[in-house]
């Protein structure tokens, strides 16, 4: 069976590497980009599954890369990281087509928790 | 020209002292007014002026004229030399006699000044006797109803402004350590989302690692021992950057109308468990015709639970715990009370009770109760803590009923 990959995008390389890390020793094929626009042209090439997505980029802000990725055709689900873990920010990534929200820091098990929930619901 | 009738003095008086008290919001400056300018008209060698200070229960000095420096620095005078019998509270006193007197303490002094009578005028609002004006004579002589009447309408005039000046001061010292409560509130909360996002990122790299490596390492060892701490330390910053998070939340409360009592019930029931295991008994006394409110019901739950969790901390085993709910139609609010006959708080710690970050528990953020006092702001409410230490503490809430 064809490994579900993941695309991790995040400015800091620290999170990217360390989701890396406990993604593929899964089994998962995971990439990484650390900025929106780069984010934006892997989602456009590469066939990902799932994006874990922080909201705080240096280039465009996480939520419009979020509604950029839920538009296209066949898109991939969207897990949202973030540091502004509130309520609202976690119902505003819903509503804007998030799969799931992960409030930062969170740990292993976390992270593959909410993975395999979201590739559960595809 | 004629000199000025006895009368057209008093009135000169008057005038002056009503002037000084329209003028000035300087009660020094008026009180010096009342002082000279009374001995002036009643021929005294003197006067003095002295206000109740209720914390520490002493008449001081506040204005004097025509009195020496070694007379003035005898220092307070406690309440129970001056007034031995309450029945006196509002009558003028004249003492004829410095030296058998009960309320002279310092008849010795009195004599080397000159002093050979004393008139004692009472500054009374209500039941209170709030001060006294103490008026010296080098001689012993009669006094004329005419003059106890203006004494006494100096007095009561005086008495209006000490206590309408004292007001004013109670209600700047209140506002001003509400502002800089205020202040401290919404500047923290500015930060904390800056901090939030700063400091959670690298935490997530820490708990990444951390938690991967532990299942890597073997069971039961010092390595799994020390992951085990850097995890649990490292989800401990993150529940500090939560609670700070709570101020930096954007814009107003999510107010539905609702009764508080069922927030109080829930939050009871939330807390229920702890309460059993330390044998602690809650007594609730919620009113029956409560009116419902504009809340925003997880917030005041937070709220509740906070304050019920303090209690339990503050008291022993089989220790009580009261929350009470009324209505104060009068004042139109709903008021919670919760109490216990705990620990209390101390008069230090009271002052700093509601900043972020101030905890006497070695467990404690100290976010709980400037989280609490934060919302209660948002819900224009008022919330006030009253604790005597070993005795009791008792938090009260008031919420507005919004017609």
């Amino acid at each position: 069976m064809k490994p579900i990959r993941v695309l991790v995008i995040d400015d800091e390389g620290v999170i990217c590497d360390a989701c890396r890390m406990v993604l593929s020793e899964k089994g998962y094929g995971v990439d990484h980009c650390l900025t929106g626009t780069a984010g934006l042209l892997a989602v456009e090439s590469g066939a990902y599954d799932v994006v874990l997505l922080d909201m705080k980029l240096p280039d465009i802000d996480g939520s419009e890369v979020l509604k950029a990725v839920r538009n296209k055709t066949s898109a991939p689900c969207v897990i949202v990281m973030t540091g502004y873990s509130t309520m609202s920010n976690a119902i505003n990534a819903m509503k804007l087509g998030a799969a799931d929200y992960l409030p930062k820091p969170f740990t292993d098990d976390e992270l593959l928790a909410a993975i395999e929930k979201t590739c559960a619901h595809r | 020209m004629t000199s000025p009738t006895r009368f057209e003095n008093y009135f000169f008086v008057f005038r002056d002292i009503i002037r000084s008290m329209h003028s000035s919001t300087n009660l020094k400056e008026v009180l010096d007014v009342v002082v000279t300018k009374s001995a002036a008209v009643l021929n005294a060698k003197g006067s003095l002026l002295r206000i109740l200070n209720k914390k520490t229960n002493q008449f001081e000095v506040r204005a004097a004229c025509g009195l020496g420096e070694r007379y003035l620095s005898k220092g307070p005078v406690t309440t129970e030399k001056l007034v031995a019998d309450p029945s006196e509270f509002h009558k003028v006193k004249i003492i004829n006699d410095i030296w058998h007197a009960p309320r002279i303490e310092y008849p010795q002094q009195a004599w080397d000044e000159g002093i050979r009578m004393i008139v004692d005028v009472p500054l009374s609002i209500k039941d209170q006797m709030i001060g006294l004006i103490r008026i010296y004579l080098a001689q012993a002589r009669e006094f004329s109803r005419d003059e106890l009447d203006f004494i006494i309408t100096v007095a009561e005039q005086c008495a209006c402004i000490i206590e309408r000046v004292q007001l004013m001061e109670n209600q700047q010292a209140q506002f001003s350590h509400l502002a800089t409560q205020m202040e401290k509130l919404s500047s923290l909360g500015r930060m904390a989302a800056g901090v939030a996002h700063e400091i959670n990122n690298p935490l997530t790299g820490v708990l990444l690692y951390s938690s991967n490596m532990r299942k890597k390492v073997p069971p039961g060892g010092y390595l799994e021992e020390s992951l085990n701490i850097i995890i649990r330390e490292t989800q401990r910053c993150k529940k500090i950057i939560q609670g700070l998070l709570e101020f930096a939340r954007d814009g107003q409360p999510q107010k539905v109308l609702s009764n508080i009592n069922d927030v109080i019930e829930n939050a009871l029931s939330i807390v229920s468990n702890q309460f059993r295991l330390r044998f602690v008994q809650v007594e609730k006394n919620l009113t029956e015709d409560m009116e419902k409110t504009l809340l925003d019901i997880s917030q005041i739950e937070q709220v509740f639970v906070n304050l019920l969790l303090n209690s339990l901390h503050a008291v022993n085993e089989n220790g009580r715990v009261t929350v009470h709910s009324v209505v104060n139609r009068a004042q139109n609010r709903v008021e919670v009370e919760v109490a216990d006959n705990g620990c209390g708080i101390s008069p230090e710690a009271i002052e700093k009770i509601f900043d972020p970050f101030y905890s006497t528990r070695t467990d404690g953020v100290g976010l709980g109760l400037s989280v609490s006092y934060g919302i209660i702001q948002n819900h224009q409410g008022d919330i006030q803590v009253f604790s005597e230490p070993g005795c009791y503490t008792r938090f009260k809430i008031a919420l507005p009923i919004l017609l």
